[in-house]
């Protein structure tokens, strides 16, 4: 019994805490500029995101390492070091970003300006850390990002053409602005694929103790509840592309993008979009901010859990407390989060292969896994996925900042 | 026993489980007539940096000097105190009394304790 409720719980809480700035934005400004064209991203992007959490919980269940804590010991400190680096600065823009999407969506409900926002949410955001459990911010925060399925709902209330949408995951090539294409599909492909899920999905998994009779539970959790997050990223997209392609609209606000909720819900859709927004940016702001002090706490051999009270855990509070309070500093200089969030995907997506590749190499590690070892399913798709998002990242990246 | 592969970067546990960093680096003892022997187990940031570039460890020297809790050489851990090698590396000592949670005690004292709701770190 204990088992099923876990299992229904981290469903949905996968499900809820699926959509974030970063999902949204990406999918919104495809849809609107590409119509259903951009949907096989998302689809290769939620494939691989399945395979690579589906990884993370096996191999918490059955070697008893996190993802960060077995790749310096199988790694060594210089490497660790290196991939450090690149995924604080990633994982810093991201949270910015989220911590931006909460302050913007106050910003919808209230009329006042995003940047007075910046710092009490993230005194909110640093305070629920402080005093929350582990069970409390993956539970409530995800529950209360369960609102994000009225996306879903506004999808199907504007009727779309569903052999249309279909062709939409076979990709294909623009007609015109193909740089912005590949840009897209690279923000799509970093948004989806967050190293920073696969690093708190592990953490949980040890933080539950989870064991080896947890593998299949973990299978199905990784499998359903990583899906149907796809899904509402894909409803947002074809949102999007019904309520904006047709009148030549881009995403470039925040406000703007409330319209793919309004034109379907006229009556509550502002409220749902802005209410949605806050809610799955609130909770990935906790859980980025609880990656990476896992991240380092983990790297380096800390004590680290969120159920125990700060100063028995010192260096990992003061990690998030750290990054939490300076990435409120750029918003309250009126920082566009919607800039931040589309540079921070696309970097995401060009160091992927630098967080992943050494992480199948750990997957395929008898000493670690044993017989629950990667088949080479999951090896090709992930390294597959990977490589792709890593070649475009790095053609569009450079496109799009010369290009502006 | 692989000395890279199990002990180098592998998590150190002390007698009451507590978490205390993971093995920085490795003292050897190499006689003339001997057999190359491990001594130590190395704790802390000038050994780590060190493996990344000397320069690194110097600087990471120097600055363990000035700042938090002023300790600039590394924690030695005799290899004699060295219980089980697993998934960590259990040892037969007392966390807070090797010098491993030097920054942790500090932080917790000087920084973190002063905030409300941050607890003491000495209760139990």
């Amino acid at each position: 019994m204990k088992k099923i409720l876990q299992l229904s719980l981290g469903i949905i809480t996968s499900v809820g805490g699926f959509l974030e700035i970063g999902s949204v934005t990406t999918s919104a400004q495809a849809g609107a500029q590409f119509g259903y064209q951009l949907l096989w991203p998302l689809l290769f992007g939620t494939i691989c995101l399945v395979f690579l959490v589906e990884m993370s919980g096996r191999l918490a269940a059955v070697s008893k390492h996190t993802v960060v804590g077995a790749m310096r010991e199988r790694f060594g400190f210089p490497f660790f070091f290196v991939v450090s680096v690149g995924i604080t600065i990633v994982v810093f823009m991201v949270l910015i970003a989220e911590l931006g999407g909460i302050a913007f969506s106050l910003q919808m409900l209230t009329g006042i300006g995003f940047p007075w926002w910046a710092l009490p949410v993230s005194l909110v955001v640093w305070l629920l850390m402080w005093k929350g459990t582990f069970s409390l911010i993956e539970y409530g925060a995800s529950l209360l990002g369960l609102v994000t399925i009225s996306f879903a709902v506004a999808a199907f209330r504007l009727h779309p053409d569903w052999a249309a949408v279909a062709s939409g995951f076979l990709p294909s090539m623009p007609h015109s602005d193909k740089a912005r294409y590949g840009f897209l599909t690279v923000s799509i492909l970093g948004a989806t694929i967050s190293p920073y899920l696969m690093y708190f999905y592990s953490s949980g998994a040890i933080e539950e103790k989870w064991d080896r009779s947890y593998v299949v539970m973990n299978r199905i959790i990784a499998g359903f509840g990583m899906f149907f997050g796809g899904f509402l990223a894909m409803a947002v997209l074809i949102a999007a592309a019904l309520a904006f392609q047709p009148m030549g609209i881009q995403v470039n606000t925040f406000p703007q993008a409330a319209l793919l909720m309004t034109t379907a819900l006229p009556k509550w859709g502002f409220y749902l979009f802005a209410l949605s927004m806050l809610f799955a940016c609130f909770g990935a702001a906790l859980e980025i901010s609880l990656a990476i002090a896992y991240f380092f706490a983990q790297g380096l051999g800390w004590n680290w859990s969120q159920n125990l009270e700060p100063s028995k855990n010192a260096r990992f509070a003061f990690v998030y407390t750290v990054i939490i309070i300076v990435a409120a500093i750029p918003l309250m200089f009126g920082v566009d989060p919607i800039k931040v969030t589309m540079m921070s995907m696309a970097l995401t997506s060009a160091t992927l292969p630098f967080a992943i590749i050494p992480f199948l190499f750990l997957m395929n590690d008898p000493i670690y896994l044993g017989k629950y070892r990667n088949g080479w399913l999951s090896n090709a798709v992930v390294a597959i996925v990977v490589l792709l998002s890593f070649v475009l990242a790095l053609i569009s990246v450079p496109l799009e900042i010369v290009g502006g | 026993m692989v000395l890279i592969r199990d002990v180098l970067d592998k998590k150190l546990i002390d007698r009451e489980d507590c978490d205390m960093g993971r093995v920085s680096g490795l003292l050897m003892h190499v006689g003339e007539n001997t057999q190359p022997r491990v001594t130590h187990i190395l704790i802390g940031g000038p050994t780590l940096w060190m493996r990344v570039n000397p320069f690194l460890g110097r600087i990471s020297k120097r600055l363990g000097r000035m700042w938090g809790p002023k300790r600039s050489e590394p924690v030695r851990i005799p290899w004699s105190r060295v219980e089980t090698v697993g998934r960590g590396i259990k040892l037969d000592v007392v966390a807070k009394e090797t010098g491993a949670l030097d920054w942790e005690l500090w932080l917790a004292k000087n920084v973190i304790e002063h905030i409300p709701g941050g607890g003491s770190e000495e209760e139990e």
